[in-house]
């Protein structure tokens, strides 16, 4: 048996160490017209390649650009989209870290593909399957103003359309594996049934392509096993801030699939593989090995680089040493 | 603030209320950004980067002299990040890599890795200097536990709360000889206290330790948070003084003080250090217009939202600049 593994989407963005930090640098160039957006585009492209190839040594199964084109998971949609503008910086949930909020001033259009084009790269340069991540759009309502739309469900779903368009045109460019980010549904039971309906419209836009609904940074409790009844492939579950989502877990349906964060991707202290393969052994156990990818708890750009990589090689270690 | 302690006995500054004052941090002149990187690089000693860097807080002084600012910070010059900074000095810590908090801005982040102490103090060296080169009061500036704590990696607590604890023991000591060197004023910042309401008790039972000994006017800055849903229990912090954004929010939080008041002197936050749009005279009069309504201007100390460091020295002279008349236009009218 094979326990597959894959991350959660982002990667830390500076290297190692020692060595140049190119995407840095060229922004700085930028500020000052000393460089272009040719040459950004350039410095992306040369760091998608390296998390790729690095999430490809370690183990990885099924990988991620490592979202190194983006400075959150909402601000590419964004600006690509119609409808809305870029306001100012927000907490990024319980994180040192900001995003821009999206504020909503017209009907949203989709206006062409946001995020196609550095899928298709990322595809050509990876020898694994390359995981499509959008965010979800209860998600991105939450996280946003929304200055047009006459109430919070007509806005959900307007944004729902949106991405289902992006969704559409992602596993036309070749994505096998589309996953669907909703960390603001775990603090909103209230939306539940609105997210079903909503995120339905996104997964029936898709023949083929496996859908994964992505929680993190905390547990699904409130929101119970009502949650399964959202029409995807697989969910997502951080086990480390959300230890009680193994409870959940118990009860999942037995034709999805689950995505399981057993790797702290929020702070260094660096697991135990033997542990790692303790716990893995559990969840096949749980719901077998065929449905079953492990994953750091959430994107691991929260890390410096080097324990990031340390993280998914334990956990491609791990995951390998109850597959043998 | 403890019974035996007056604000009218602590707060002597001049003149009927609205200080102005800053939250923190001011942006680097250029020779500054150049000196840090040659000094990284081993191409300039430490004591010519300390020249270098006791000549910018001079002209931060004099700057803020210049315009009759009220009470003054010394800017910061010496500082990179505000918790690295104190992580750097502190065994038990260590730096860690580099992480991105956000669009093409990084940090390091430390990792506890031992128990936490104090050799040394960290910050009274340069509020001294500070203090010498004006007769306005100069703040001291610390950073809080919560906030150092929550920004920081744990390889070695068992608890959040155990680690949050230790640092207060060491906040509090850093505040306690600053308080002994002269200053008058302290301020520890607390900006990560808005992010997990389930732990502002946290918040609150280290900001006990630090302030419980002190004399000092005490204030902590808050920001980028829930705040509508961390007032009114935020006032149980036991400081002084809270300072908050207001122009960033476009005071919303106002609305909040008419269900509960507002029992604190107010550190009120008028201008948006993420903006290169300068707020007019006439806009931030008006926020301390609508301010005074809920607070009296013998409580209110007037500054930017944040630390100005993300601005050009010359949008935050202007920023400044624009309080300062603002706030004189006001007081006319009191």
């Amino acid at each position: 048996m094979t326990i597959e593994t894959t991350v959660v989407g982002s990667y830390p963005k500076p290297p190692e160490e020692g060595r140049p930090f190119t995407v840095r640098k060229t922004l700085h160039a930028i500020e000052k017209g000393h460089a272009t957006p040719e040459d950004l585009a350039k410095a992306q492209d040369d760091l998608v390649t390296e998390v790729i190839r690095e999430q490809e040594a370690a183990g990885i199964d099924l990988v991620t650009d490592g979202h190194a084109r983006w400075d959150d998971i909402l601000t590419p949609f964004a600006r690509r989209f119609r409808g809305f503008e870029i306001g100012g910086l927000l907490r990024w949930f319980d994180n040192n870290v900001y995003y821009r909020k999206p504020i909503c001033t017209a009907p949203l259009e989709w206006g062409g593909p946001a995020t196609v084009e550095a899928f298709t790269f990322a595809q050509s340069v990876a020898t694994n399957p390359v995981k499509a991540v959008i965010p979800g759009p209860v998600t991105f309502a939450r996280l946003s103003i929304d200055e047009h739309y006459a109430d919070h469900q007509s806005f959900v779903l307007a944004i729902a359309r949106v991405l289902a368009q992006e969704a559409f045109e992602l596993e036309a460019a070749g994505a096998t594996v589309i996953q669907i980010d909703e960390p603001a549904l775990l603090d909103a039971p209230e939306d539940l049934q609105l997210a079903q309906d909503a995120i339905y419209l996104i997964t029936s836009e898709l023949k083929s392509a496996e859908s994964i609904l992505a929680t993190y940074f905390g547990d699904a409790k409130r929101l119970g096993p009502e949650l399964f009844d959202i029409r995807v492939d697989g969910f997502g579950f951080d086990l480390i801030s959300g230890p009680e989502n193994i409870q959940l877990i118990r009860e999942l349906p037995a034709e999805k699939k689950l995505q399981a964060g057993i790797v702290d991707a929020r702070n260094t202290k660096l697991e135990d593989v033997e542990a790692l393969s303790r716990q893995i052994e559990e969840l096949c156990s749980t719901v077998g090995d065929d449905r079953l990818r492990v994953s750091p708890s959430a994107g691991l750009e929260f890390l410096p680089r080097d324990k990031a990589r340390a993280k998914v090689e334990r956990l491609a270690a791990a995951a390998q040493k109850v597959g043998a | 603030m403890s019974a035996e302690k007056r604000f009218e006995d602590v707060v002597d500054l001049d003149g009927p209320g609205l200080w102005t004052t800053s939250v923190g941090s001011f942006p680097k002149p250029d020779y500054i950004t150049r000196a840090r990187s040659q000094f990284a690089r081993n191409e300039i000693s430490r004591e010519e980067l300390f020249a270098l860097e006791r000549k910018a807080t001079r002209e931060w002084i004099e700057f803020q002299d210049s315009i009759g600012t009220d009470l003054l910070v010394d800017g910061e010059q010496y500082r990179g990040d505000m918790v690295a900074y104190f992580a750097e000095e502190l065994p038990g810590l260590d730096m860690g890599g580099l992480v991105r908090s956000y669009g093409n801005r990084y940090y390091r982040k430390p990792i506890a890795t031992g128990p936490i102490g104090r050799d040394k103090p960290i910050t009274v060296e340069w509020w001294q200097y500070a203090q010498s080169l004006t007769d306005k009061p100069v703040k001291g500036m610390l950073t809080g536990p919560y906030t150092i704590m929550d920004w920081s990696f744990n390889e070695h607590y068992a608890t959040r709360r155990d680690f949050t604890l230790d640092l207060a023991k060491v906040i509090r000591d850093e505040a306690l000889d600053l308080e002994k060197a002269g200053a008058r004023y302290i301020q520890i910042d607390e900006p990560a206290a808005s992010t997990r309401m389930d732990e502002l008790d946290l918040v609150i039972e280290a900001m006990q330790i630090v302030t419980e000994p002190l004399s000092a006017h005490t204030i902590t800055h808050i920001c980028y948070g829930d705040f509508h849903k961390a007032y009114p229990k935020m006032l149980d912090i036991p400081v002084d003084q809270i300072d908050l954004e207001f122009a960033n929010s476009e005071y919303s939080l106002l609305d909040e003080f008419s269900d509960a008041p507002f029992t604190k002197a107010i550190g009120l936050g008028v201008t948006d250090v993420h903006s290169h749009e300068i707020e007019s005279v006439d806009e931030i009069a008006d926020g301390i217009r609508r301010s005074l309504k809920h607070i009296p201007p013998d409580r209110m100390f007037v500054d930017p939202d944040c630390g100005l460091k993300t601005r050009t020295v010359d949008e935050a002279k202007e920023q400044l600049t624009n309080i300062k008349k603002a706030v004189d236009v006001v007081r006319a009218e009191l």
